[in-house]
């Protein structure tokens, strides 16, 4: 072996120190420069969006996130859209109608293509029809009772058949994105082929980050906002602090307290409406017969004892409404059922009736952290109100990641009621009805129902409804659907939670809709 | 020296590969499943099989394990399941953050708490170095996340001249810097003031100044050099930590690092990125070490690499 100092001879210890000392001196000078440097706002001419969730993929087969929803739309579009009534609007098909009851025909429009100048092909609607299906696990796929055939009829006519009517099928469609044939496999898309107003110039999967660039051949006309940068910014107080010194421009998925902070500041808009999502507390339909929670007068009881006033007005903050039936008010065809009434004293007087005294029920109320803004103190407000009518309530709280989903499928431990939520994309509440209420005994053999909710009435009624093809009728059932689940008391409490964007006013033209999206080739900048 | 250190790396990919076995058992012993952190909330139980099978999780832990080993050997390590890309990719993609930010937090830290702790040691058991003492205490004592969130509301909300997150501009990098450089000036001034005393103190400094050497030479020259080791290795052994993720300043200032990733990976039960940052991480705290101690010999020629020091 050589010897260390033979090796070493021509660097001094001196040197090395002097060395150390410069190197030290340039990152302190460095920290300076960056000092004098710009403070990271967007550049001219772009929007910089904080999203609450990494963008991971620019396609929607596997998993839908609301943040993700407006980016995915501005790069690959669907034949329809859920439109800001939460009606289908046609977007690459200028024609969508029913045409049997179990055949729509549709017609793509003659003008458009995607960022490459190519043309969007009937081919291509029937492909990206099979890799939705072919994805395991998908969210969207468990809205379709059964995936339509593609049959053509001229170059840009076509027909989509099922076996069975799927009245719903232009809401349903406004969740499959149009990607070019032979780009698309049963996966995620990471790539940005598209027909939308934006197309990706550079991104980091690892970072979340996107830079959108305007399509300047897009088919509906060019956007106003030349670049958009897309960040991940996964702490709200993050997102907020970026919106409030300006480096972000549009944050959305905000809590009612940081919705508070950021009200009436001069340069922060604060946007809300109504939202589409449902947040339950919901009862374990699993419990065997002799159980309290089997009989609906004791489900009732309970939903007694909640205040769902003082939740949504204190503890939300006034951004929730309580709901008045299984799903939310805004999507189309739902009904008002009931309301949920506050009388303590009457809800310990049904218990007693059902043979219930003080301290005779414990329950065991799960969730998983961050289901819903504010979640830990509704639960614990919850835990007070039962306690008041004698009722003890076990919290357990699961963090991201652990095993709710083995909780809530009875197989890791036995509890009575789960605070959750349940996002509604497809705008109409006949879907939602049939994936929350819609279970079977046959799916209930392998625990894939809502909590255990089986109730033939309502799968009757469901069966009708899908097959009605008169949408005045099948509006009635459908309101018959909503009382039916209404009536057997599924929820202790249940809310809707508005939608909430915030952003800076340099920003125009942002219309939220009750989806919790935008059309991003709407937002313009202040002159 | 090149024996010494194919010996060290030899040692290094044994105690990689122990790392990331044990990581590998622990991550599957764990409560959470990845197929459902992967699939959609209403996917049913037969979904959920298929995707099992689909990532190669319906085996047992130890088939799992055989099928990794061969997959590692052979550069793979995966797909991650929440980005859907190889996960030696996605762990790269952050890589740069990490180390761009422990760079800087680490030169910063040696720029001031070298002098700091000089200063200190020459003015040793004084009412200056009382307040000095003070002041290095309470800086040792802040949590990062406090300071972080304090300088981030001057900075970044009440004078807004700094970026509050991410790293789109050098100066994004100011702020995440002086967070972590805070703690680490606070640790090392004191053992810089500690080791410097000693030095000071000791009878060949006393016989150098009487040979009639300046004190400047005496302390910049003599005894800080006498000091680099113990300082140099705290030093490294906090750049080594930091590029395991300085998670709770990541998480303040959105500082897309491994940090942050890996408690990502975490909540969305994702193995193979979990297994990612850790091997590659281990693999960047090793090198580091091994550079360091390359470095002994350079700051004292007494040390003998791979024999017993001659001190």
């Amino acid at each position: 072996m050589r010897t260390v100092m033979s090796q070493t001879a021509q660097i001094s210890r001196r040197t090395l120190l002097k060395a150390l000392g410069v190197a030290g001196g340039a990152a302190a000078v460095s920290g300076l420069a960056g000092c004098a440097g710009p403070t990271g706002g967007p550049p001219p001419g772009s929007v910089t969006l904080g999203l609450n969730r990494s963008l991971v993929s620019l396609d929607n087969k596997l998993n839908q996130f609301d943040a993700a929803v407006t980016v995915q739309r501005a790069v690959r579009q669907g034949l329809t859209r859920i439109g800001p009534d939460l009606t289908p609007v046609p977007v690459l098909a200028d024609r969508f109608e029913l045409t049997s009851p179990t055949q729509w025909t549709v017609r793509l429009r003659d003008d458009i293509h995607y960022s490459d100048g190519s043309p969007v092909r009937i081919e291509d609607v029937s492909t990206a029809l099979e890799m939705y299906a072919q994805v395991n696990g998908s969210y969207l796929a468990a809205f379709f009772p059964e995936w339509p055939t593609v049959v053509p009829v001229d170059d840009r006519t076509f027909t989509l058949e099922t076996e069975r009517p799927l009245p719903v099928l232009d809401y349903l469609m406004a969740n499959i994105l149009v990607t070019p044939a032979a780009a698309n496999i049963p996966e995620e898309l990471q790539s940005g082929l598209g027909t939308g107003p934006y197309v990706v110039t550079a991104s980091n999967r690892g970072t979340g980050e996107y830079t959108l660039r305007r399509n300047d051949r897009y088919w509906a006309g060019a956007p106003h906002v030349k670049q958009v940068q897309v960040r991940f910014v996964p702490e709200e107080a993050n997102r907020v602090v970026g919106l409030r010194s300006g480096e972000l421009d549009l944050i959305d998925t905000i809590t009612p307290d940081s919705a508070e902070q950021l009200q009436g500041l001069p340069e922060v808009r604060i946007e809300r409406v109504r939202g589409t999502r449902i947040n339950q507390l919901f009862y374990n339909f699993r419990k065997p017969k002799d159980h309290p929670l089997a009989k609906a007068s004791v489900r009732q009881a309970l939903s007694l004892a909640v205040d769902g006033r003082r939740l949504a007005d204190e503890i939300l903050a006034g951004s929730a409404q309580s709901a008045v039936g299984p799903v939310a008010q805004t999507l189309n065809g739902s009904v008002k059922c009931g309301a949920y009434h506050y009388d303590p004293r009457r809800a310990k007087q049904m218990l007693e009736a059902e043979g219930i005294n003080d301290g005779d029920l414990r329950l065991t109320l799960i969730w998983e952290s961050g289901e819903f803004a504010g979640d830990t103190s509704v639960m614990e407000a919850v835990v007070q109100m039962l306690g008041d009518i004698g009722v003890g309530v076990t919290l357990r709280q699961f963090e991201a990641g652990g095993n709710i989903s083995e909780w809530r499928q009875g197989r890791a431990g036995d509890w009575d009621i789960l605070g959750n939520g349940y996002a509604s994309p497809v705008g109409a509440a006949l879907p939602i009805l049939q994936g929350m209420y819609g279970g079977t005994p046959e799916r209930e053999r392998t625990r894939d129902t809502y909590q255990g909710y089986v109730n033939p009435d309502v799968l009757r009624l469901l069966d009708e409804a899908y097959a009605e093809v008169d949408p005045a009728r099948r509006q009635e059932i459908t309101a018959r659907v909503q009382q039916v689940v209404w009536d057997s008391w599924p929820s202790m409490w249940a809310f809707v939670p508005n939608s909430v964007l915030a952003y800076r006013n340099r920003v125009t033209d942002v219309a939220l809709e009750a989806t919790n999206s935008y059309e991003l080739a709407n937002v313009g900048l202040e002159a | 020296m090149t024996t010494y250190i194919v010996k060290r790396l030899g040692q290094s990919a044994l105690v990689i590969l122990l790392t990331i076995s044990t990581v590998f058992v622990l991550i599957r012993m764990a409560p959470g499943d990845p197929a459902t952190a992967f699939a959609a909330p209403n996917a049913t139980t037969e979904d959920l099989a298929q995707i099992r099978t689909q990532l190669g999780l319906d085996g047992s832990i130890l088939s799992q394990y055989v099928t990794f080993l061969g997959q590692l050997f052979t550069g793979d390590l995966g797909t991650s399941y929440s980005f859907r890309a190889p996960a030696f990719e996605v762990v790269l993609d952050r890589v740069p953050y990490t180390i761009t930010l422990a760079l800087a937090a680490v030169m910063l830290t040696a720029v001031i708490a070298l002098p700091l702790g000089i200063w200190m040691a020459r003015r040793a058991d004084t009412g200056r170095e009382t307040g000095a003492n003070i002041v290095t205490i309470a800086a040792q004592s802040m949590p990062e996340f406090w300071s972080g969130i304090m300088l981030l509301t001057v900075f970044s909300v009440l004078l807004p001249v700094l970026p509050s997150s991410g790293f789109t501009t050098w100066s994004g990098l100011v702020l995440p810097a002086i967070t972590v450089a805070l703690l680490q000036v606070a640790l090392i001034s004191r053992l810089v003031r500690r080791e410097m005393v000693s030095n000071l103190t000791s009878p060949y400094l006393t016989v150098a100044r009487a040979h009639g050497i300046g004190e400047r030479r005496l302390v910049w020259g003599y005894a800080l050099s006498n000091s680099a080791i113990p300082v140099l290795t705290a030093l490294g052994t906090r750049f080594a930590a930091m590029l395991n993720g300085v998670v709770v300043v990541e998480v303040v200032f959105n500082w897309p690092g491994v940090g942050s990733l890996v408690v990502r990976a975490l909540e969305t039960r994702d193995y193979p990125l979990i297994q990612a940052t850790v091997l590659v991480t281990a693999a960047l705290a090793i090198l580091v070490q091994l550079l360091i101690d390359l470095l002994y010999p350079l700051l004292d020629p007494r040390v003998r690499l791979g024999k017993a020091t001659a001190r």
